[in-house]
């Protein structure tokens, strides 16, 4: 197994490319200061030839104006507690499988676990590198871990 | 000309829809399925004229989708739209009989590219 781990650099730009593609019409994504986001949060696992978890974290506000924009809702519409654990997810997916793209494989994607507040991280996950982003004022925070050997 | 778009995801569905209508091919009717079970079974009923799915999803992923129809004897036009575009994924459709695999996150621009060889345009 792989003990590498992907990029500030790389999470960073891939996760400004998502955003550009789905979400940037109305605010690109900013640097920001990060911190505990509460709200939102959503995480993928990576298993094979390279091990780590990816997650993203983002707050109520940031979450439902996610879900609109890329349900394509007007302003005034409220997202749906569903809806918004879908949106999350597939963030999630997105850049968990860019960043499986980057790593060295065989490996496999599992399908994306969302929850309202932090998902917990196994006990043997070590963060590899954390982007700190800013949204319509409020932080986004994804994050990559590693486990076990690879973090050792 | 009817298209199938199979993703667990709704909001993806959406994307991929809102997405087709930007590329030019809104004029085509679309038909939704949100596993590869369910987009086999339809594939198989209602005959689209193109497929396309995600990779990764619950029942049965997208690759296993393909490997059926083919193994049914379907020869439908099947693309994937995934998050995973490495060159491994990317080997392991075209060796499925997939046309093309489209990564997220996609523009317009690469669905007009992928899928003009496929589809005519309706403005």
């Amino acid at each position: 197994m792989s003990t590498a781990a992907p990029t500030l650099d790389d999470v960073r730009s891939l996760t400004e490319e998502v955003w550009a593609s789905f979400l940037g019409e109305a605010e690109p994504l900013l640097p920001g200061a990060g911190g505990p986001t509460g709200g939102w949060s959503a995480a993928i696992t990576v298993t094979g030839g390279w091990e780590g978890m990816v997650t993203v974290e983002l707050t109520d506000r940031v979450a439902a104006a996610v879900t609109q924009q890329m349900l394509g809702m007007a302003e005034d519409e409220v997202a749906s507690d569903e809806d918004v654990a879908d949106a999350v997810g597939e963030l999630v997916n997105m850049v968990g499988g860019n960043v499986k793209s980057l790593m060295p494989g065989p490996s496999t994607l599992s399908l994306p676990v969302v929850a309202v507040g932090r998902v917990a991280r196994p006990s043997d996950a070590v963060e590899a590198c954390r982007v700190e982003a800013s949204w319509l004022g409020e932080p986004v925070v994804v994050s990559v871990h590693v486990f076990g050997a690879a973090a050792a | 000309m009817k298209i199938l778009v199979a993703d667990d995801s709704r909001v993806m569905r959406q994307i991929v829809i809102r997405t087709l209508r930007q590329a030019g091919f809104g004029g085509h009717d679309v038909v939704e399925a949100e596993n590869g079970r369910i987009a086999m079974d339809a594939v198989l009923a209602d005959a689209p004229d193109l497929v396309l799915s995600d990779w990764n999803m619950p029942e049965m992923n997208g690759i296993d989708c393909l490997v059926g129809l083919r193994a049914a004897g379907c020869a439908v036009p099947f693309g994937f739209v995934t998050s995973e575009g490495s060159d491994d994924m990317r080997a392991r459709a075209a060796a499925a009989g997939a046309l093309f695999l489209i990564a997220k996150p996609f523009t317009a621009e690469t669905f007009a590219e992928a899928l003009s060889a496929v589809l005519a345009p309706t403005g």
